[in-house]
C-alpha cells in the first residue's frame, strides 16, 4: 500500500518538476524580493542630478543656504564615517587621516558640541565665539586638523564622495550660476528650462524674513518635488533663525518653542516590564503578515496544481488503468502527497533563498542590516509556517481532490470551486485588520474555524496567541483534516470513474453521508 | 486451478439502477471468454468488479482462486474501454511506471518496458513524449502496459472498438497468442461476429442478467439450425417465402429459419428461380440470431 502511494507521489512530484508553474513558483519569490530591494535603489541611482539656479533679490539668503548645505553634507559625511567606525573597523583604518580624526572627535561629544564642530569645520573662516563652546579635547583636534579637513572638504569631488558610498545633496542637486551680463536673467533661465538645460530655478523675494512675497519656483516638472522641498527646508530654517534674532528671542527659547511633542513607543516585555520599541519590534509586528500571505499563496498554488492533475487524469481516461493496479484511496493519497512534496520544495526554496538573502545581501546591497537579520532569529515562525502549510494544504487538498474527481474539465470545476475561493478570500481580506489587532475578537473567532486557522494563526503570531489557543486550534484543525480526508475519499472513489456532467453539491454530500456507491451512475448506463 | 473467475449470484446496484443482477458464471483457466451484450448490459460493471474497482453489493466472487480480488490484483492485466496516457511523460518511463504499479521491481520494469516497446516496433519512441504518438501507437502502448507484468488473467473491455481492420487483426493475434501462452483472456464486445471468431466460451448478458453461457459450440447448438444464404438480387420476397419461420436479411446475405417439417430443398428451388444464389449452407445459427432470439424470449417472460 505504502509502496504504491509512494510510486504515485513520486510520479506526481517528478511531473510537477517539469511544469512551468513549478519553476515560476521557485523563481517568483527571490525575484519579488530582489526587485523590491533593487528597484528603489536603482531608481534613486538612475535619477540624474537636478540642476537649478537661484535669483536672489534678498542678497543674503542664497549664500546662507549654501553654507547650510555645506554643513549638512559634512555632517552626513561624518555620520556615515562614524557608522563605518562602529561596524567595520578595518575599513575605517584605511580611511585618510584627515577624515578619521574628526570622526573620532565627533564620536566623543554631545549633540550641541557636534553642531559647533560641524559648523567650524564647514565654515570658510573660524568663529572664535563658537569655538569657545568646544571642549578642550575637541578644540585640540580641530586645531590640528581643522584646516586640512576644510581644504579637503572644499576640494573633494562628487565622484570621490560617491566612491565612498556617500549620498550627499551636492550630488543630487547642482546649482548653476545665473547667466551674467544679460538684461533679463529670468528670460534667460526660462529659455534654459525650455531647452532642458535647467531643471528649475528659484526666485527669492527682496525680504524673505518679512514675508514670502515674490518668492517663486519655476520648473516644467512639477511632479518631482524633491528639489523644491529640499531648498524650501534649508531656506526656511535660515529665515526662521533670522526672525528669532530680529525679535531678540534667545535661540534656546526659540528652539524650545518650535519643539513638537513626541510620544515615544514602548511595549510590555515578556517579564511584564516596560521596554523600548526598536525597529526590530516593528518588523516583528509585520513579519507574520508577510508570512501568512506567503502561506496563502503557497497553499493556493499547490491546490491548483492538484486540481489540474486530478482533472487531467480523469479527462485523459488514465484513471481506470490506474485503478486496475491501485485503489482509489492509494491514488488520492499519492497525488496529495506528491503535490505536497512539490509545494514544500517551493516553500523550502523560498526559505533557503530568504536565508541566503539575509546572510549575503545586506553586505552587497548595503540594506539596513537590522531589518532582515532578526527575522530568522524567530525560528518559530519558520516552524509554524511549515506546520500550517502542511495542515492547511492537507485540508484544502482533500476537498480539491474530491472536487477534481467529479469534474472532467477545469471549466466544469469552476462551479464547484467558487465556494472554496470565497472561503479562501476571507483570511486574505482579514489579513490587515488581524495584523493590526492580533488578539482582537475577529482574530480569535476566525482562529477556531478550521478553514481559516492556518492563515489566521500565522497572521496572529506577533500577538502572540495564548498557548491554549495554539493547542485547541491545532486539535480542531487536525480533526478537520481527518474529516475532510474521510469525506474526500468517499467522493473520490465514486467520482473518479464518473463521466458526463458533474453531480450537484447535494449529491456529493449524499455520497459522503451514505455508504459507498450509493448514488453513482455507472458509465454504461449513460451511453 | 481450473477456474480463473467464479461469480455466484453477484449483484451491483447504482441507486435504483440494477447494473448487474444475480449474475453467475465460471471462466475456465486458459480459455478465451467473451462477455457479449448490447451497450449498457452491465459488461463493464462486471469487469470492474472482477478488477476490484467496484465491489459487489451481494453474491460471491473469486478471481484466480482468491475471494479477495485485491490479493491477485498484480496478476491481472486490464485494458479499459476508455484509456489514456500521460501526455507529458516519456513512453518508456510511462510503461515502466505502470509496470511498477503492478508490483514489478523498478529495474525489471524498465528492462521489460524497453523489450516490449522494441518488440512492438516502438523502439524509436522510447524517449519521446506520449503526446507525439499516433493513435495506433497509443493503442499499442496501452496494450503492452496491460501485458508488461505477464498477468495470468487478461481482461479487455471492448478491445476492438476504434481499431482499423489492420489493428483489429493485430489485436486478434495478440489475444490468440495470450491463449497459447496459457493465459486466460476475458474480453467484452457488443459485436457478435468478433466473438464468434475467437471465443472458446461466451456469456450473453442483457440488462444486467445472464441470458445464456457455455462454450461457443454449446451456445450455438442451443439455437435452431439455420440456412446461410449468399445471394445477388432483390431479396424483398424472402420474408413471404413459404416454409420459413424467420428471415434475417442483410441484403447480400441472409439467415433463414425453416418451419417445423419444412424441406430445405423446396426452399432452395424457390430461391434459385428468383435470385442468383452464391451460397446455400445449412448450419448452426449465428450468435447474433441466438442473442436476438434469447433477448426476445426474456422480454416476453
Amino acid at each position: 500500500m505504502m509502496r504504491k502511494i509512494f510510486l504515485v507521489a513520486r510520479r506526481e512530484y517528478v511531473e510537477n518538476l517539469r511544469t512551468k508553474t513549478f519553476w515560476i513558483g521557485i523563481v517568483s519569490f527571490p525575484l519579488i524580493i530582489g526587485l523590491a530591494t533593487a528597484v528603489p535603489v536603482l531608481l534613486s541611482k538612475a535619477k540624474e542630478a537636478r540642476s537649478y539656479a537661484v535669483i536672489d533679490h534678498s542678497g543674503f539668503l542664497l549664500q546662507e543656504v549654501e553654507e547650510e548645505v555645506r554643513r549638512d553634507d559634512l555632517r552626513e559625511v561624518i555620520e556615515t564615517l562614524a557608522a563605518v567606525y562602529r561596524e567595520d573597523a578595518n575599513r575605517f583604518e584605511r580611511l585618510p587621516e584627515v577624515l578619521r580624526q574628526p570622526t573620532l572627535a565627533w564620536l566623543g561629544i554631545e549633540e550641541e558640541q557636534r553642531q559647533v564642530l560641524v559648523a567650524e569645520l564647514a565654515a570658510v573662516e573660524a568663529d572664535s565665539m563658537a569655538r569657545a563652546k568646544l571642549s578642550e579635547n575637541v578644540r585640540g583636534r580641530l586645531d590640528a586638523l581643522g584646516l586640512a579637513l576644510r581644504q579637503w572638504w572644499q576640494g573633494v569631488s562628487v565622484q570621490e564622495l560617491e566612491d565612498m558610498d556617500l549620498e550627499l545633496s551636492r550630488s543630487r542637486f547642482v546649482r548653476v550660476e545665473v547667466p551674467a551680463g544679460v538684461d533679463d536673467p529670468q528670460a534667460a533661465l526660462n529659455s534654459m528650462i525650455k531647452r532642458d538645460q535647467l531643471f528649475a530655478y528659484f526666485i527669492i523675494g527682496p525680504d524673505p524674513v518679512e514675508s514670502a512675497d515674490q518668492c517663486e519656483y519655476v520648473s516644467n516638472n512639477l511632479t518631482d518635488r524633491d528639489l523644491r522641498r529640499w531648498f524650501t527646508g534649508k531656506a526656511s530654517r535660515i529665515v526662521r533663525q533670522r526672525r528669532v534674532a530680529r525679535e531678540r528671542i534667545e535661540p534656546e527659547v526659540a528652539r524650545w518653542i518650535q519643539q513638537s511633542l513626541a510620544f515615544e513607543g514602548r511595549k510590555i516585555g515578556v517579564d511584564g516590564a516596560v521596554e523600548d520599541v526598536g525597529f526590530k519590534d516593528q518588523a516583528r509586528q509585520w513579519a507574520p503578515l508577510a508570512f501568512s500571505y506567503l502561506l496563502w499563496i503557497s497553499i493556493f498554488t499547490s491546490i491548483q496544481m492538484l486540481l489540474t492533475s486530478t482533472i487531467e487524469e480523469k479527462s485523459n481516461r488514465i484513471v481506470e488503468v490506474l485503478l486496475s493496479s491501485i485503489s482509489p484511496i492509494e491514488l488520492m493519497s499519492g497525488k496529495i502527497a506528491g503535490v505536497a512534496a512539490t509545494g514544500l520544495t517551493v516553500v523550502g526554496s523560498w526559505a533557503l533563498c530568504f536565508f541566503l538573502l539575509v546572510v549575503v545581501v545586506p553586505g552587497l546591497m548595503g540594506a539596513p542590516e537590522d531589518f532582515l537579520s532578526h527575522i530568522p532569529v524567530e525560528p518559530l515562525y519558520m516552524v509554524a509556517f511549515l506546520f500550517y502549510f502542511l495542515v492547511g494544504y492537507l485540508f484544502y487538498a482533500a476537498i480539491i481532490a474530491g472536487i477534481g474527481s467529479v469534474c472532467s474539465s477545469l471549466k466544469e470545476s469552476q462551479n464547484l470551486m467558487s465556494p472554496i475561493m470565497i472561503v479562501m478570500m476571507i483570511p486574505i481580506l482579514a489579513m490587515l485588520p488581524i495584523g493590526q489587532n492580533p488578539n482582537g475578537l475577529v482574530a480569535k473567532v476566525l482562529s477556531f474555524i478550521p478553514p481559516f486557522t492556518p492563515f489566521v494563526m500565522m497572521n496572529r503570531a506577533a500577538g502572540p496567541p495564548a498557548l491554549w489557543e495554539y493547542l485547541l486550534t491545532t486539535v480542531l484543525m487536525l480533526v478537520a483534516v481527518v474529516l475532510a480526508f474521510r469525506g474526500a475519499a468517499k467522493v473520490f472513489r465514486i467520482g473518479v470513474l464518473l463521466t458526463g456532467k458533474p453531480p450537484r453539491l447535494q449529491e456529493i454530500f449524499k455520497w459522503m453521508v451514505f455508504s459507498e456507491g450509493a448514488a453513482a451512475v455507472p458509465k454504461e448506463e449513460e451511453s | 486451478m481450473a477456474e480463473a473467475v467464479i461469480l455466484e449470484e453477484v449483484e451491483k446496484n447504482f441507486g435504483a439502477v440494477k447494473a448487474v443482477d444475480r449474475l453467475s458464471l465460471i471462466v475456465p483457466s486458459g480459455c478465451i471468454y467473451g462477455f457479449l451484450g448490447p451497450n449498457g448490459a452491465g459488461k463493464t460493471t462486471t469487469i470492474r468488479m472482477i478488477m476490484s474497482i467496484f465491489y459487489p453489493d451481494a453474491g460471491r466472487l473469486a478471481v484466480l482462486g482468491h475471494e479477495n480480488p485485491l490479493a491477485v490484483k498484480e496478476r491481472l492485466g486490464y485494458l479499459p474501454e476508455e484509456k489514456g496516457l500521460y501526455d507529458k511523460m516519456r513512453v518508456a518511463e510511462l510503461v515502466a511506471y505502470f509496470g511498477q504499479l503492478k508490483g514489478l521491481e523498478p529495474h525489471t520494469a524498465r528492462l521489460r518496458a524497453k523489450e516490449m516497446l522494441e518488440r512492438f516496433d516502438l523502439g524509436d519512441w522510447l524517449d519521446k513524449r506520449c503526446e507525439a504518438l499516433s493513435k495506433g501507437m497509443r493503442q499499442k502502448v496501452q496494450i503492452l502496459i496491460t501485458l508488461l507484468h505477464e498477468p495470468d488473467l487478461v481482461i479487455l473491455d471492448e478491445p476492438f472498438s476504434g481499431l482499423d481492420p489492420l489493428n483489429r487483426d493485430v489485436m486478434r493475434d495478440l489475444i490468440l497468442d495470450m491463449k497459447r501462452q496459457g493465459k486466460t483472456v476475458i474480453f467484452s464486445t457488443h459485436i457478435m461476429e468478433q466473438a464468434e471468431q475467437i471465443c472458446d466460451y461466451v456469456v450473453l448478458i442483457n440488462k444486467g442478467r445472464k441470458i445464456l453461457d457455455g462454450s461457443l459450440a454449446q451456445v450455438r447448438a442451443s439455437g435452431d439450425q439455420a440456412i446461410l444464404l449468399d445471394y445477388d438480387g432483390d431479396g424483398a420476397f424472402l420474408s413471404q417465402l413459404p416454409g420459413l419461420r424467420r428471415v434475417n436479411d442483410a441484403g447480400k446475405q441472409a439467415e433463414l429459419f425453416l418451419e417445423e417439417g419444412a424441406d430445405a430443398q423446396e426452399v432452395l428451388k424457390a430461391l434459385v428461380q428468383r435470385l442468383q444464389v452464391r451460397r446455400f449452407d445449412l448450419r448452426e445459427p449465428s450468435l447474433h440470431e441466438i442473442f436476438v432470439g434469447a433477448v426476445g424470449g426474456t422480454d416476453d417472460a
